[in-house]
C-alpha cells in the first residue's frame, strides 16, 4: 500500500475537436504522484500542463479508451459525473493562477464554499467555520473576514484560494501556476506558505513555466510535445 | 446549503431581481384585479337578481292567472317555500310632476302592481325601499350632516311598505330611485334631491293600457297617485324603469279584477244591460316565489310546475268556475329569467381570464432573458463551483430557487397589490373621478421641481446616464403633475352602464390563490431554461475563458 501512488496517470490521452478537426494536446502522459510529495509540473505555454491538471482533478477525462487516471488505485475517469464532483470536492484542492474567487461572496464565504458544498458534516457548521477562520488567520488574513475579493490584493486573493482548497482537507492540491499572476516577493510568500503545508504532509502538484518556482518543489516533470519526462538535474 | 447562500447573493447584489419581482407583483395584481372585479360584479348580478325577483317566476300572458291566491295557498303549503307573493306586471307612462309650469315631463315605466306584504317575504322590497326616518337620535347623528333622510317623517318608511299615503288613505306609489331627475346620487352611494324634486308627497300621474283577453287594446287608463317612498335595488336597469302599487289599483286599471260575468246571449234588458250570470275572477299576471333555504331554485321550479298543472287540471275539471287556468305559463328560476344579464358577464369574465392570463408568457420570457444574461455573466462562477465538487443539479438549482424566489415574491406582492386595490376600488374610482387634493399636486410639482435639479447638475458633471435617468424622471413627474392640476374628474363606473352603484370590492380568493400559483409556476419555467443551460456549462471552458 505505501508504495501505491496517491495520483496515477498512465498513458494519457487528450485530443480536443472541431468537428472533423481534432488538437490531441497530450499523446501517452505517465505521472505517478506519491503521497507527501510536491512535483512541479514545467512546459512552455500551450503544451498542455492547465489540461493535465484539469484531467488530474477529474473536471474532465481523458480520451476515451487510451489510459487512465487512478486516485489511491481506483479508476476516476470511469466513474459517473457525481462520483467525480464528489472526489473534486473531498479529494481535490484546486488553486488557480486567476484566484477564482465568487465576487458576491465574502472571504471567509469564498473559503466555505467547498465545506458548503460537502455538506452536513459530524464535526458540526461551528467546528468548519472555526477551522476556515484558524485558516485564513494563518495566512494573515484574520481581519478580512467579511470582505470581498474586490477589496483585497492578488497575493491576497491567492492566498484566500489556498484556503479554500485547503477547507475539506483534500489528499491533493492542484496549484495551476499559482504565482503566475504575482509579483516575484508575493508570489515568494505564497510559496511559504505551500512550502508550510507540504511540510505538515500535504501533497502538491503544481504547474509553472518558471524554474525559480519549480525549484521549491521536490520533484519536476517537463511536459513536452504531449508527453512527460524528466528534466536534467542540472 | 451553497445553492442558497449563492443564490441569495445574486439576488441581493443587484437591481435586476427587483424589477422582475415588480413585473410578476403587476402581472398577478393586474389578474386578480379584473377577475375580482369581473366576479364580483356576477355575483352582485345574482344577488341582487334573486332579490328582486326571488327564486321562482310563474308568468302568464298579458291575459292573467285567475284563482291566484287559491294557487298561492297552495303554494304556500309546500314544504319547499318560504314565501309567494302576486303581481301583475305591464307597461306605463309616468306624468311626473316636474318641470314648473303645465307642461311636464313622461317618463315610460315598467309598473309592478304588487301586495306589498307578501312581496317583502320574497324579495327584499322592504329593505329597498330608500327614504326611512332615522331610527333614533345615534343613527341621525351617524348620517352626514347634508342627509335629506335626517328630516324625514317617521311615516315615510310604513307608507311605502303598505304604498299607501296614510295621511290621506290614498293609495301610493313608489318609484324606482333613477326614474325622477329627482334624485342625484352622491359619490358614497346616498341621494339628495336635485332641483328641489323630492319625490315623496309629490303626485304623479299613471297610464297603462288594459288588454282584452282577446289582445284588442282598449281605452288607456290613468290614475293619479301620490309618491310614497322610492326603491333602490341596486339594479339600475330595474330602478331606472320600475314603478311600484298596490296590487288592486293594477287590476282595477288593466281591468284584471274581480267583474260581472253578462250573459251575451240573452236579450239585454230596458236600461240596455245584460243579465248578469256570475263573476269572473280577480288576475294576476306573475307570481314571484321563495325557496326555504337548502332547496335549489331548479328543485322550487319543478315542484311548483308540477303544482301548477294539478291546479289548473282541478280547475278544468270544476264545473262551478267561472274561468280557466291559462295552460301556457312559463315556471323559471331566477337564473333562468335573468339569462339575458348574467351569461354574458360570465362570459365575459372567462374571456378576461384567458387575455391576461398571457400576461404570464410576457412575465415568464421576462425572467428567462434576465437570466439568461446572469447565467452568461456567471459562467466564471459556474466554473468555479464545478470545480469546488458542486454538481450540475446543484447549479441548476441556484437559478431554479433564483425564480423561484422572484416568483413567490412577485405573486406575494401581486396578490398584496391587488388586494389593496380591490379592497378600495371605490375610494379609487372615487379619487379618480374628482378633482386631485391641493397637496399632491403641489407634491407632484415640487418633486418634478426636484428632478429638474437633479438634471440640471448631473448635466453640468456630463454624465450621461444619471442625466438620462434625471430627465425621464422630469418628463414624467412634470406629465403626471401637469395631469392632476387639468384633471377634473372622470367617472370609469357610470352606474348606467355597469347596472350598480357601486364598483364591486372583495377579492375573488379562488381566482387569487390560482393566479399566485401560476406567478410561480410561470416565473419558474422561466427560469428552467436559463438554469439548464448553467447546468450544461463545461467547467473546463468557464475556468479557461471565464
Ligand atoms: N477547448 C479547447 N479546444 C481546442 N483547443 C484547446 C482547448 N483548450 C485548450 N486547447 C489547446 O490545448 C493546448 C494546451 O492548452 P493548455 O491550456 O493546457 O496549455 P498550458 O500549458 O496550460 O498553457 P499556459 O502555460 O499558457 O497556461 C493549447 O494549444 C490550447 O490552445
Ligand atoms: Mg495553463
Amino acid at each position: 500500500m505505501a508504495d501505491l501512488p496517491l495520483l496515477d496517470a498512465r498513458d494519457v490521452h487528450k485530443t480536443y475537436r472541431f468537428g472533423a478537426l481534432g488538437v490531441e494536446v497530450l499523446r501517452g502522459v505517465n505521472l505517478a504522484v506519491r503521497s507527501g510529495e510536491w512535483l512541479a509540473i514545467l512546459g512552455s505555454s500551450g503544451s498542455g500542463k492547465s489540461t493535465l491538471m484539469h484531467l488530474l482533478g477529474g473536471l474532465d477525462r481523458p480520451d476515451a479508451g487510451q489510459g487512465e487516471i487512478h486516485f489511491r488505485g481506483e479508476p476516476i475517469s470511469l466513474q459517473p459525473g457525481s462520483a467525480l464532483d464528489r472526489y473534486r470536492n473531498r479529494d481535490i484542492g484546486f488553486v488557480f493562477q486567476f484566484y477564482h474567487l465568487l465576487p458576491e461572496l465574502n472571504v471567509l464565504e469564498n473559503t466555505l464554499l467547498p465545506a458548503l458544498v460537502f455538506g452536513a458534516r459530524s464535526e458540526g457548521r461551528t467546528a468548519v467555520r472555526q477551522d476556515a477562520e484558524a485558516l485564513l488567520g494563518a495566512f494573515g488574513l484574520g481581519h478580512r473576514l467579511t470582505h470581498r475579493p474586490s477589496q483585497l490584493s492578488g497575493g491576497e486573493r491567492q492566498r484566500v484560494a489556498i484556503a479554500r482548497a485547503l477547507i475539506n482537507r483534500p489528499a491533493v492540491l492542484l496549484a495551476d501556476e499559482p504565482t503566475g499572476n504575482l509579483d516575484a516577493a508575493t508570489g515568494a510568500g505564497i510559496l511559504d506558505l505551500l512550502a508550510e503545508r507540504h511540510k505538515q504532509g500535504l501533497t502538491i502538484v503544481m504547474v509553472t513555466h518558471d524554474h525559480e518556482v519549480a525549484a521549491r518543489a521536490t520533484r519536476q516533470i517537463r511536459l513536452l510535445n504531449g508527453t512527460t519526462e524528466t528534466p536534467d538535474a542540472t | 446549503m451553497y445553492a442558497s447562500l449563492v443564490s441569495n447573493r445574486y439576488l441581493t447584489s443587484r437591481l435586476i431581481p427587483v424589477i422582475a419581482v415588480a413585473a410578476v407583483a403587476l402581472c398577478v395584481a393586474l389578474v386578480i384585479t379584473v377577475v375580482s372585479v369581473m366576479s364580483g360584479f356576477l355575483d352582485m348580478l345574482k344577488a341582487s337578481g334573486r332579490s328582486i325577483v326571488g327564486d321562482v317566476i310563474v308568468s302568464s300572458g298579458i291575459g292573467g292567472m285567475p284563482y291566484a291566491e287559491e294557487l298561492l295557498a297552495e303554494l304556500r303549503a309546500l314544504p319547499e317555500v318560504a314565501g309567494a307573493t302576486p303581481l301583475i306586471d305591464t307597461i306605463g307612462l309616468l306624468r311626473m310632476p316636474y318641470p314648473a309650469g303645465p307642461q311636464k315631463e313622461t317618463a315610460h315605466v315598467q309598473v309592478w302592481a304588487v301586495d306589498p306584504a307578501s312581496l317583502a317575504g320574497v324579495t327584499d322590497f322592504a329593505d329597498d325601499l330608500y327614504w326611512r326616518a332615522p331610527k333614533d337620535a345615534a343613527a341621525a347623528d351617524a348620517m352626514a350632516p347634508d342627509d335629506p333622510r335626517r328630516a324625514l317623517d317617521p311615516t315615510i318608511l310604513e307608507d311605502g311598505k303598505r304604498l299607501l299615503q296614510s295621511s290621506t288613505n290614498t293609495p301610493g306609489i313608489a318609484l324606482g330611485m333613477h326614474v325622477s331627475v329627482g334624485n342625484a346620487r352622491q359619490r358614497d352611494g346616498s341621494y339628495l334631491p336635485r332641483y328641489g324634486w323630492f319625490m315623496p308627497g309629490l303626485e304623479v300621474t299613471l297610464t297603462v293600457v288594459p288588454v282584452s283577453g282577446k289582445g284588442k287594446i282598449a281605452e288607456p287608463r290613468e290614475q293619479i297617485f301620490p309618491v310614497v317612498n322610492e326603491v333602490q335595488t341596486g339594479l339600475f336597469e330595474v330602478d331606472r324603469n320600475r314603478v311600484y302599487i298596490p296590487l288592486q289599483e293594477g287590476q282595477r286599471l288593466l281591468r284584471l279584477d274581480e267583474a260581472p260575468l253578462y250573459d251575451l246571449t240573452a236579450d239585454p234588458d230596458a236600461s240596455g244591460n245584460y243579465p248578469v250570470i256570475g263573476r269572473t275572477p280577480a288576475r294576476v299576471t306573475k307570481l314571484l316565489l321563495r325557496a326555504k333555504p337548502g332547496c335549489s331554485a331548479d328543485a322550487l321550479r319543478d315542484r311548483v310546475q308540477a303544482t301548477y298543472d294539478a291546479f289548473a287540471d282541478r280547475i278544468e275539471a270544476d264545473r262551478s268556475r267561472t274561468a280557466s287556468m291559462p295552460r301556457f305559463v312559463q315556471v323559471l328560476t331566477w337564473e333562468q329569467q335573468l339569462r339575458d344579464l348574467i351569461i354574458p358577464v360570465e362570459k365575459e369574465r372567462e374571456m378576461m381570464r384567458v387575455l391576461f392570463s398571457l400576461i404570464y408568457l410576457v412575465c415568464a420570457g421576462l425572467i428567462l432573458s434576465i437570466f439568461w444574461a446572469i447565467v452568461v455573466e456567471k459562467t466564471r462562477d459556474i466554473g468555479i463551483l464545478r470545480s469546488v465538487g458542486a454538481s450540475r443539479t446543484g447549479v441548476m438549482w441556484i437559478f431554479l430557487r433564483y425564480g423561484l424566489i422572484i416568483g413567490t415574491l412577485g405573486s406575494a406582492l401581486g396578490v398584496l397589490l391587488a388586494w389593496a386595490i380591490v379592497t378600495n376600488v371605490n375610494p379609487i374610482h372615487e379619487a379618480i373621478g374628482s378633482d386631485a387634493p391641493l397637496a399632491i399636486r403641489v407634491t407632484a410639482w415640487c418633486l418634478a421641481s426636484a428632478c429638474a435639479v437633479g438634471l440640471c447638475v448631473t448635466a453640468l458633471r456630463r454624465k450621461f446616464l444619471p442625466t438620462l435617468l434625471w430627465t425621464l424622471g422630469t418628463i414624467v413627474l412634470s406629465a403626471a403633475a401637469l395631469g392632476l392640476t387639468l384633471h377634473h374628474g372622470t367617472l370609469i363606473w357610470d352606474p348606467s352602464i355597469y347596472y350598480f352603484t357601486l364598483v364591486p370590492d372583495k377579492v375573488d380568493w379562488w381566482a387569487a390563490g390560482t393566479t399566485a400559483v401560476g406567478g410561480v409556476l410561470f416565473s419558474v419555467i422561466g427560469s428552467a431554461i436559463p438554469a439548464a443551460k448553467a447546468a450544461d456549462i463545461d467547467p473546463v471552458e468557464a475556468l479557461r475563458y471565464g
